[in-house]
């Protein structure tokens, strides 16, 4: 028998469906992402404040891609004929995760992008504040609560039947991702002193979550739960 | 075992071996002790009633399911390997078509998969006549259109093995049979399962039949051996026969039950020594029905 081949990543593709597939929600997203920063830059220290903190919210339903694509194949038995040609669960999750990350990055860049724009336009100067709240808090909450909601999003996706509307997997897992930074950020309001250990904490716990789950991806989902309902 | 292993015919086939398999899904078991090996280039038409374990079956030789006991081997591989993997084409009931692309990227995303080349591309994009819509997307197609999509992915790159799930299901006449004339063709080298519920394709296609009931394997024969409980003959007349008034009658046709096809040359001689002018004999049960039964 001839030596094995090794089996493509499919990362790219993934990721350029899940643009096409998750269009919506990525307008969407993008839309209100790209407004309320544009928004908040046109005040300055809000942006800085405010803005940049309540970003990763509007962000989350933007990053809906890589589980739209995952959900989709699963219905419509790709992700059967992957598995029967040697796709391992771990590889799909993996690349609906990349996929979901790659549309909250372009969503984030551009959503700072109109920001500072509006922020230096309206003649404010630059402080070290604004690109330390970024890397700290925003960037790192948006790509671990995308990376939650689609984790959580294709395991609770395989072990259900299709079904449509706001009580599907899909239309809860906005929430999903939205829930642990909304209290992160009212905590971090109740807390005021210790607003930046809240925040950090928040995200080790998503963290430890979103690894947790990952390493379990064997067990939760066996090829058994990738094929379709239907 | 049922064993087909070492036919007559020169071939580079492989060997696919079911030893024992248990199989089903978690808390329900479908597949109980399913023992077959096959070697013979051919088409094994795999029928059943619904919930006999047909897809099941092909979803555990394809290794999706792993058995909770057996093995299902490839040339003596367990199909959990890559390399036993790569021996098999794998088509399932499902279009397995990815949403978002159209008909030419699809085919390119599957060519990714199969490490098929360009060149492939597009000699399936004639082979199985979709060139006209290559540039269509697939939420555009009909489901037979894009069943043919689907169908082309098996014909990208060549395999040992051939699992057909129902691969003519929702394809006009003249396209199916055209697919069926590509299985056969690809059946003289190449093992080919083939499960279908359409009974006359089967008869048609398949030179071996693997029936299953309620999970387990109740027949692995040739097709020619494969005999009606009753045997029904009909007869078609140029004109109306006065002799063969006392006979049943099915739209134009004279029914007759013989105890064996081995009476119909005798039959016609006699009638034709009657003066009954033929125009048509036929068997009107199709055997593989009482598989169904």
């Amino acid at each position: 028998m001839a030596a094995s081949l090794e089996l493509p990543s499919l990362l790219g593709i993934t990721i350029r469906r899940s643009f096409v597939v998750g269009r919506i929600s990525l307008l969407i997203g993008g839309g209100m992402v790209v407004f309320y920063s544009a928004a908040f830059g046109l005040g300055g220290p809000l942006f800085v404040s405010v803005g940049t903190v309540v970003l990763p919210i509007f962000a989350i339903s933007g990053g809906l891609g890589g589980a739209l694509v995952f959900t989709n194949d699963r219905t419509k038995g790709v992700l059967e004929y992957l598995v029967a040609y040697g796709l391992s669960s771990r590889r799909i999750l993996f690349n609906a995760l990349v996929a979901g990350l790659v549309q909250v990055s372009i969503i984030l860049g551009a959503g700072v992008a109109a920001g500072v724009t509006t922020y230096l336009l309206s003649g404010y100067a630059l402080t070290p504040r604004l690109p330390e709240i970024l890397l700290v808090y925003t960037f790192p909450m948006s790509y671990l609560t995308v990376s939650l909601m689609t984790t959580v999003g294709v395991f609770w996706t395989s072990l259900s039947s299709p079904r449509a509307g706001m009580n599907s997997p899909l239309g809860v897992l906005p929430m999903i991702g939205v829930v642990p930074t909304a209290a992160a950020l009212v905590l971090a309001l109740a807390l005021g002193a210790y607003a930046s250990q809240v925040l950090l904490g928040t995200e080790l716990v998503v963290l430890v979550i979103v690894v947790s789950l990952l390493s379990r991806t064997d067990r939760l989902m066996p090829a058994e739960r990738l094929l379709s309902p239907g | 075992m049922p064993s087909l292993v070492g036919g007559s015919r020169e071939h580079d086939s492989a060997t696919l071996t079911c030893q024992t398999v248990h199989s089903g899904y978690r808390n329900k078991p479908v597949l109980h002790a399913v023992s077959f090996s096959i070697d013979e280039p051919s088409v094994y038409v795999v029928l059943g009633p619904n919930g006999a374990g047909k897809t099941t079956l092909f979803r555990t030789i394809a290794g999706i399911l792993r058995p909770t006991s057996g093995e299902v081997l490839i040339d003596g591989v367990p199909i959990g390997r890559q390399t036993a993997r790569d021996q098999l084409h794998y088509l399932s009931h499902m279009d397995g078509i990815p949403d978002g692309l159209t008909v030419k990227e699809s085919l390119d995303f599957y060519a990714r998969v199969e490490r098929a080349t360009p060149a492939d591309v597009e000699r399936v994009l004639d082979q199985l006549q979709i060139r006209e819509f290559s540039g269509t997307f697939i939420s555009q197609l009909s489901s037979g259109q894009r069943k043919r999509v689907s169908i082309a992915r098996v014909f990208l790159r060549e395999r040992k093995i051939y699992l057909l799930d129902e691969p003519t299901s929702n394809l006009d006449p003249k396209i199916a049979r055209e697919i069926r004339s590509l299985i056969l063709e690809l059946s003289k080298d190449r093992i080919v399962l083939y499960s279908s519920h359409n009974l006359f394709e089967a008869h048609e296609i398949g030179q071996y039949v693997i029936a299953l009931k309620a999970g387990a394997l109740t027949l692995f024969d040739r097709m020619q051996n494969v005999r009606a409980a009753h045997f029904v003959i009909g007869v078609r007349t140029l004109e109306p026969a006065a002799l063969l008034a006392d006979w049943e009658r099915s739209g134009e046709y004279y029914i007759r039950e013989l105890s064996g096809p081995e009476l119909v040359p005798s039959l016609i001689r006699d009638l034709e020594a009657q003066g009954v002018r033929l125009r048509e004999v036929r068997e009107m049960e199709n055997p593989l029905e009482d598989l169904f039964t």
